[in-house]
C-alpha cells in the first residue's frame, strides 16, 4: 500500500471500529450526556499527545521500536513481560469476544437459520486464512473491511444527528447516571487500544485520535438524539438499539455489517499488532530467532486460532467472567501503553530534549485512568487477580526464556 | 507444509461450525403464545455472558435463570406450571 494514511487507517482503525467500542461510546453517551464528546475529545488528545512523544524518540534513535523506548527505561525481561502480557490475552480474549458477537449478529439481522456459533467459527477460519496472504493483500483486507464498519457508523451517524428526535434542550441536561459516569469517562481511553503503536505509522499519530473524536462524536450526538439516556447507558447492545431508531431496519442491517466487519478488522488488526511485537522481540533477541524475519505470519495464526476456537468452544462466550477477562487484558495494554510513553519521555528528556507538559503529564492521566476503571468496577477483585496472574506468567516466560539462552543474556548484558 | 496448513485449518473450522446441538423438545412460537395466555407457563432466558448481552432479541415477560443451577431456581415455581427454558 503506498499511500502513508491509508497504512495508517488499515493498521490503526482495526479495534476502533469494533462492537466493544460502539458498547463503550454508546453506555458512555447515555451515563454522561453530551458531556462524552468533551471527555472523548480529552481522551483523543491524550493519545495523540503520547503518539507524538513515542514518535518524536522512534525519529531519533535507531532502536526505534516500543520495546526497545521500553527496555532503556525498565530493562530486558520487564520490557518483554509487559509486551506479552499486554498484547496477546488481549488479541485472543478480543477474538472470542467480538466473533462471538458477529454470529449473533449475523444470526438476528441477516440468516435466522444459520447457526451463530456456526458462523463465529467460519469467521475465525476465514481471518486465519487471510492472515496468510502476503502482506500488501491482507493490508487491502483490511482496509476494506475498516472502510466499510468506518462508513456504516458514518451514515447512521450522520443521517441520525439530522433527524434528532429529542429536542436539544432535553439533550443538554446535566447527565443522569451519574454513578457510572467515573467509570464511563474512563472507559473512553479504551476506544484507542492498539491504535498508536505500528511501526508504519511514523508521523501520523494523531490521524486515529482525530478521526475517532469526529465518527464516535458524531455517533453520540445521533445516538442520544434518538434514545433516551437509560436506555443507552443500560443497555448491552447500544448500537444496534440507537442505529434501529433512526433508520429502522436498514439501520439494523447497516449495523449488521458494520458488526461484522469491525469486529474483522479488529481480529485482523490486532494479530498485525501482535504480529509485530513478535518480530520486535525476536529482533531484540527475547524470542526465538526465526521470528525476526517474519516468522510469526506462519506460527502466530493457527496458534491464535486454536487458542480463541478453543475459548469459543468450551463456552467462554457463554461466562459472565469472559467480560472480567477482556476488561482487563485491556486494562493491561492501558498499563502497556502508560509505560511506553513514560519511558519516552524520559529518554527525550535524557537526550536533553524538551518534553511539553501534555507529554509530560499524558502518561499519569492514563495510568490514573487505568486505576479508575479498575476500582470503580465491580468484579476489580477478580480483575487484580487476573492482572497479577497475567503479568507473573508473562514475567516468568521472559525469565526462562533468558535462563535457557546463555547466549542471549550475554548479548543483554553487553547491551 | 505452509500450502497445506490453509487447507486443514479450514477443514477444522469447516468441521466445527456443522456441530449441531444434541435433540431436545421444543415448542413453537404458536404454541408459546397459547400456552402464555393461561398463565400457567413461564419463559426462562437461561442464557448468560455473551450469548444473553449480544443478542437482540429478548422474549418479552422472560425471566433471566442461570441454566447451571436449576436444582435452585426450580424450586421456586409450583409443581402445575410448565416451564419453558430459553439458551439460543
Amino acid at each position: 500500500m503506498k499511500s502513508p494514511i491509508l497504512l495508517s487507517l488499515a493498521l490503526g482503525c482495526g479495534w476502533l471500529f469494533s462492537p466493544e467500542v460502539l458498547v463503550i461510546t454508546g453506555n458512555s453517551a447515555g451515563n454522561l450526556g453530551l458531556l462524552a464528546i468533551p471527555l472523548l475529545a480529552l481522551a483523543a488528545f491524550l493519545f495523540s499527545t503520547c503518539g507524538k512523544a513515542i514518535n518524536s524518540v522512534q525519529l531519533g534513535s535507531k532502536e526505534s521500536s516500543e520495546l526497545q523506548i521500553l527496555r532503556q527505561s525498565i530493562g530486558a525481561i520487564p520490557a518483554a513481560s509487559l509486551t506479552l502480557a499486554a498484547c496477546f490475552p488481549l488479541l485472543i480474549l478480543a477474538a472470542t469476544a467480538l466473533l462471538v458477537t458477529s454470529g449473533y449478529t449475523f444470526n438476528e439481522v441477516f440468516l435466522y437459520w444459520f447457526p451463530n456459533f456456526g458462523f463465529a467459527f467460519l469467521l475465525l477460519g476465514l481471518l486465519t486464512l487471510v492472515q496468510f496472504l502476503p502482506m500488501k493483500q491482507l493490508l487491502r483486507v483490511q482496509l476494506f473491511c475498516v472502510s466499510l464498519a468506518g462508513g456504516g457508523i458514518l451514515i447512521l451517524a450522520v443521517y441520525g444527528s439530522g433527524t434528532s428526535v429529542i429536542p436539544l434542550s432535553a439533550l443538554l441536561h446535566m447527565p443522569q447516571q451519574l454513578s457510572g459516569a467515573a467509570l464511563s469517562s474512563a472507559l473512553l481511553l479504551f476506544l484507542f487500544a492498539g491504535s498508536n503503536l505500528f511501526h508504519g505509522q511514523q508521523g501520523r499519530f494523531s490521524l486515529i485520535p482525530r478521526l475517532a473524536f469526529i465518527v464516535f462524536s458524531l455517533w453520540m450526538f445521533a445516538s442520544l438524539s434518538h434514545v433516551n439516556p437509560e436506555r443507552l447507558a443500560s443497555s448491552t447492545i447500544p448500537y444496534m438499539t440507537a442505529s434501529r431508531r433512526i433508520l429502522g431496519d436498514t439501520g439494523r442491517q447497516i449495523m449488521g455489517v458494520v458488526v461484522v466487519s469491525g469486529s474483522c478488522a479488529a481480529v485482523i488488526g490486532l494479530t498485525l499488532l501482535c504480529r509485530e511485537k513478535l518480530t520486535d522481540l525476536a529482533q531484540a533477541h527475547m524470542a526465538p530467532a526465526f521470528l525476526a524475519k517474519g516468522g510469526g505470519r506462519w506460527i502466530l495464526p493457527p496458534l491464535v486460532a486454536i487458542a480463541t476456537g478453543i475459548c469459543m468452544a468450551t463456552g467462554l462466550a457463554g461466562d459472565e467472567i469472559l467480560e472480567t477477562l477482556l476488561r482487563s487484558a485491556l486494562l493491561l495494554w492501558l498499563l502497556y501503553y502508560s509505560a511506553v510513553t513514560l519511558a519516552a519521555t524520559l529518554v527525550l528528556k535524557k537526550e536533553q530534549q524538551t518534553v511539553s507538559l501534555p507529554a509530560r503529564v499524558a502518561p499519569l492521566l492514563l495510568f490514573t485512568g487505568l486505576l479508575a476503571v479498575l476500582f470503580t468496577n465491580p468484579q476489580r477483585s477478580e480483575m487484580f487477580v487476573i492482572l497479577i496472574c497475567l503479568l507473573v506468567t508473562s514475567s516468568a516466560l521472559a525469565a526462562l526464556w533468558f535462563f535457557i539462552n546463555p547466549k542471549e543474556r550475554l548479548k543483554k548484558e553487553t547491551l | 507444509m505452509k500450502r497445506l496448513l490453509p487447507l486443514l485449518l479450514l477443514f477444522f473450522f469447516a468441521g466445527a461450525s456443522l456441530l449441531h446441538a444434541s435433540d431436545v423438545p421444543t415448542i413453537s412460537k404458536d404454541e408459546l403464545k397459547a400456552q402464555l395466555d393461561t398463565g400457567k407457563t413461564v419463559v426462562l432466558d437461561v442464557r448468560s455472558g455473551r450469548d444473553w448481552s449480544s443478542s437482540e432479541f429478548k422474549i418479552k415477560g422472560a425471566i433471566r435463570a442461570a441454566g447451571d443451577d436449576i436444582g435452585k431456581w426450580s424450586k421456586d415455581y409450583k409443581k402445575d406450571q410448565k416451564l419453558v427454558l430459553y439458551c439460543a
